[in-house]
């Protein structure tokens, strides 16, 4: 679902009505029904993001599984959604003036603040989705191997080399997101060889890193830190929508950093702030629970990501090593079909990695463009605001 | 080789037909001086033959023969599994022999593609102990790999190609306020290099390694084994790469919140490393990278470009993060030259990575350079409007004493000073943008001769600059309480401006009309100063008193004694005040000299005052005309006593 479709209906609508607002001094009411149309959207929007309940089985086309790719670009497309509605409502055709006055001058530059945290964990994610990437590849060689027939020692050792070393990558980044390393090197001299400088390994995290020392838990931590729901009159007011827009930066950003290999996630919060009777936010929390929950079970057994199809790959990749350990020559057809349904499904995933990953690190980087320019554009705002009252010298 | 299929042996024809070939073969192989390449060919088309007729490998001596030869090449994998040593360290003779096995089984077993194996054993065993041959040697042969590349990777010195003749760093990190005429030296533009990408390939791995690496890579990539090279190979260039980034280039990586909170001091030289970051990697490294892929896997396009963006991705986004969060930052007026830079070399490289990123792996990194120049160059663009901004709102409540030249007029025209050298490309970044707010600076379209720099964009936003610059000083001179004061302020700071643009490039763009208009501006000053403080000193020695009309009441000797006290009164502010230009000051004085002591001595001279009413005859009025304008707290008393 292409993002343009939903700007094209309710920005028109928002903007002329925007400019009619503004024609008519202080329209408070139509403000409100705007922050109201907002809030619904928002809330529509994430309803569809969550899974369909086991209670009323659904007979439209299967839905893409939660946390699955095609999952995740849903959500991103969702975001970027709401932002252009949420800039819609609080930039076009506004006094700029309103954006400096309390208590929008402290929010505005703690949202510009998370939104630069957001940008840096977009990169992470952009890296993260490398090694996922690179998981795949280790995949398809197993795939490949199993799939000629007949196979016969050769195949079953290949494949078990790339699924060992999947499975050995996957876990290895999961312990150690900051140190996730590709482990391309296979064999022993191999190894011996690339090993020999200490430093390499370090190097080749660094490669992937946003910088030294930084951790995606931590910048979650913050971009949450100061995110207070508004109380009082301000509940009402254009507080409400960088509420609103902050809590689905936030939740994106995190169900991201859960769900896709990236540096440091170790201690990641599995707390939401936001309070619970708030309507828009029902979805959103649902999801968050869902995925806080497997978040917790995944620290606990220490399995590989929550991303669907990298879970599929650990599932799958254990048990295609099960049977390459058992498997003697020559094969025993029964035993061969048996694995074949494993193998299918693995190829499918990895079919749909091969379609999934590298337009979702395209639209990551949209999304990273958009947080600029969105920021850029609240930027000019306050400048311009700025200028009048403040002299920089 | 599919082709076998097509045949069906239980034709009779076709049985006849592949009797007759093989009889063929066995009067061919009969030849005693056969080389043994061409035996061998013999030899394989015998065995393909063999398996054709299908029944015959499973008795006849083909099948002896197969297994004979599969036999061997195990053996020989089998040995090298055995050994320590790597095939390639060992000698010339052992690779051949390596890769010739590998062939050879390749063969085989590409020669039983067209036999259903369900229904032949014997191939079926066959081809599981020659796939099996295979792995093993494809092991190896990545292992081999890995051991080649990481013992013959080089690298160059930075040093090695030095880009620092493109242009001397412009430094530019003074604050707002305080600054020193010397502190920015206006760096001269050298001819950039022109550069030609093909000048800039080095070996990145030693080139006698080159071959072997080729050789690797087909034997792989021939046995499918092409995901397993691809893995070892770019993991491989990917350390190599980063080793160099880290360790010998020693960058370093930064967080876009990083780099929006760092210092000013930190930043700027953390962008003149990016420069020079991305000239060395993307013209020299990077460019070799794509270079020694070509050579490696030439023959195999996609797994070539494949391989090159995935080792070249993350250094690439790495330096393109890196200038985002550059773009992305606050535009405050030092950084327009940082930005210029950025925006040059980027511009200048566009190019380069454009060919680098040519195929569709890396194109959606080859846009976002582009959308990166264009930021860059917005950047740049605001914070050049930010300059003038920062000129309108530079305001203070106290006046500059003594009537100096302000900072801010030091600023301003040593920054557009410098920005001359960045010429091409701010003409080029403000043609793309409307100029609707710099037409009312264009004067003189009467002059002749004049230079089309004058009317470039450039020069019309100098101009618009300048011209802000000017409201401001009027703004600030209206502070001062004396009207003496204020002409010299602007006396001495438009001077300033007028000395700077004619005594640089800046000349050609502001055109010989306009620094006579502003030379006219500052005598106008000077003029004005004389008017407003002598006139009334010098009434008192008027003869004709249409100054003043009590004072023509008044004796001679009392005038005199006025005129010392109104002098003295001058003379105390004034040896204040200060101008800074030498000539100026000369000038002035001289002509004030002139006006004042013809006046001072014609009055005596005619009135012949004698000399015990006189405090200070005409050589002492002189001399203490030498103090004016001195910027000193000398009192009278002590420069009497000189």
């Amino acid at each position: 679902m292409p993002a343009t479709d939903y700007q094209g209906s309710f920005l028109g609508r928002i903007s002329i009505r925007r400019n009619q607002v503004m024609s008519m001094e202080g329209n408070h009411e139509q403000e409100l029904e705007d922050l109201e149309l907002f809030q619904k959207h928002v809330a529509d929007r994430f309803a569809e993001l969550a899974p369909p309940s086991p209670s009323q089985p659904s007979d439209d086309i299967p839905s893409d599984p939660i946390l699955s790719i095609a999952w995740i670009r849903k959500l991103l497309d969702v975001f970027l959604c709401c932002d252009a509605e949420f800039k819609a409502i609080l930039i076009m055709g506004r006094d700029p003036s309103q954006i400096s006055k309390p208590p929008l001058d402290r929010l505005i530059p703690e949202m510009l603040d998370r939104d630069v945290k957001a940008l840096d964990i977009c990169n992470a994610i952009t890296n993260g989705i490398e090694a996922v990437r690179h998981y795949q590849k280790l995949a398809e060689i197993a795939v490949s191997a199993l799939e000629q027939r007949p196979f016969g020692d050769g195949q079953v050792k290949r494949a078990r080399k790339a699924l060992t070393s999947l499975i050995t990558a996957m876990a290895c980044e999961d312990k150690d997101g900051a140190n996730y390393t590709r482990t391309w090197s296979f064999g022993r001299r191999g190894a011996a060889a690339a090993g020999n400088n200490k430093s390499t390994g370090q190097l080749r995290s660094l490669s992937w890193s946003v910088s030294k020392n930084w951790s995606a838990a931590k910048q979650i931590h913050a971009m949450s830190a100061n995110l207070v729901a508004p109380r009082g009159t301000e509940a009402s007011g254009l507080a409400l929508p960088v509420y609103i827009m902050s809590t689905i930066l936030l939740f994106v950003m995190w169900t991201m950093v859960a769900t896709i290999p990236c540096q440091e996630r170790s201690g990641l919060a599995t707390h939401f702030p936001v309070p619970k009777q708030l309507v828009w936010a029902q979805s959103i929390i649902g999801l968050h629970e869902k995925i806080a929950e497997e978040w917790k079970k995944k620290e606990k057994k220490g399995s590989a990501g929550l991303l669907e199809e990298m879970q599929k790959l650990d599932k799958l990749g254990q048990s295609l090593i099960e049977f390459t350990d058992s498997f003697q020559f020559p094969a025993e057809d029964e035993r061969a079909e048996e694995v074949s349904a494993h193998l299918a499904e693995l190829g499918e995933t990895c079919r749909r990695m091969e379609e999934g990953l590298v337009p979702l690190q395209v639209q990551i980087r949209e999304v990273f463009h958009r947080i600029v320019r969105s920021r850029a554009e609240f930027l000019d705002v306050l400048d311009l605001n700025g200028k009048s009252s403040a002299l920089a010298m | 080789m599919a082709g076998y299929q097509s045949v069906n042996p239980n034709h009779e024809g076709d049985q006849h037909l592949i009797a007759a070939a093989h009889h063929i073969l066995k009067l061919l192989g009969a030849i005693r001086n056969l080389s043994d390449d061409t035996r061998k060919l013999l030899a394989d088309l015998d065995i393909h033959l063999s398996i054709m007729t299908g029944n015959t490998i499973n008795n006849g001596g083909e099948a002896i023969e197969v297994e004979k030869r599969l036999k061997c090449a195990e053996r020989m994998v089998l040995r090298w599994q055995a050994n320590q040593s790597m095939i390639w360290d060992t000698g010339p003779g052992e690779v051949s022999e390596f890769l010739g096995a590998i062939d050879e089984v390749q063969t085989l077993i590409d020669s039983f593609s067209g036999v259903s194996v369900n229904e032949n054993g014997r191939v079926r065993e066959l081809l599981y102990r020659a796939n099996n041959i295979v792995q093993m040697a494809m092991l190896r042969l990545q292992e081999e790999l890995i051991h080649i590349l990481v013992h013959h990777k080089l690298y160059f010195e930075p040093e090695y190609v030095s880009f620092h003749s493109c242009r001397a760093d412009v430094i530019y990190d003074e604050s707002f306020v305080s600054l020193e005429d010397e502190s920015v030296e206006a760096s001269q533009r050298v001819s950039n290099t022109g550069s030609v990408s093909g000048e800039y390939i080095v070996d990145l791995i030693h080139p006698q390694v080159v071959p072997d690496l080729k050789a690797i890579a087909n034997a792989m990539i021939a046995a499918n084994y092409d995901q397993e090279f691809c893995a070892a190979f770019i993991g491989a260039r990917q350390d190599a790469l980063n080793e160099y980034f880290f360790v010998i280039l020693e960058l370093e990586k930064f967080s876009i919140d990083d780099v929006l909170k760092m210092k000013w001091s930190t930043l700027s030289s953390e962008i003149k490393k990016w420069n020079w970051a991305m000239k060395i990697i993307i013209r020299v490294y990077l460019t070799s990278e794509k270079q020694l892929c070509n050579k490696i896997l030439g023959r195999f396009d996609t797994v070539c470009s494949l391989c090159f963006v995935e080792i070249a991705k993350a250094t690439f986004l790495c330096l393109l993060n890196f200038g985002e969060a550059v773009a992305m930052g606050s535009t405050q007026p030092e950084k327009l030259f940082c930005l210029l830079d950025m925006y040059e070399v980027l511009d200048d490289l566009l190019l380069e990575i454009d060919s680098l990123l040519f195929e569709e792996a890396g194109s959606y990194i080859r846009i976002e350079f582009h959308e990166l120049l264009r930021k860059l160059g917005h950047s740049a663009r605001q914070a050049f409007q930010e300059l003038q901004k920062a000129i309108a709102a530079d305001s203070s409540m106290k006046p500059l004493p003594r009537g100096g030249i302000h900072p801010l007029t030091r600023y301003v025209m040593n920054y557009i000073k410098t920005l001359t050298i960045y010429d091409d490309t701010l003409n080029l970044l403000f043609e793309d943008q409307n100029m609707e707010d710099t037409h009312s600076i264009v004067e003189s379209e009467t002059e002749q001769d004049i230079s089309p720099i004058t009317f470039c964009p450039l020069a019309c936003h100098l101009r618009s600059i300048t011209s802000a610059l000017e409201c401001s000083l009027v703004v600030k001179s209206r502070l001062y309480r004396e009207d003496s004061l204020r002409h010299i302020f602007l006396m001495n700071n438009i001077h300033y401006v007028v000395q700077k643009i004619k005594g640089s490039d800046l000349r050609i763009f502001f055109g010989d009309e306009w620094i006579r208009k502003h030379i006219g501006k500052f005598q106008q000053h000077a003029t004005s100063y004389q008017r407003a403080t002598w006139c009334s000193v010098l009434s008192f020695l008027r003869d004709d008193g249409h100054c003043s009309n009590s004072v023509l009441k008044t004796s001679y000797k009392e005038r005199c004694r006025e005129f010392t006290n109104a002098f003295e009164d001058v003379y105390k502010i004034q040896i204040q005040w200060c101008i800074t230009d030498p000539q100026l000051k000369e000038d002035l004085r001289i002509s004030t000299s002139l006006k004042v002591i013809h006046a001072y001595r014609t009055f005596i001279g005619r009135n012949r005052i004698s000399d015990k009413h006189i405090k200070y005859t005409v050589d002492d009025l002189e001399k203490l005309l030498l103090d004016f304008f001195e910027g000193t707290w000398r009192t009278l008393r002590n420069s009497r006593r000189r």
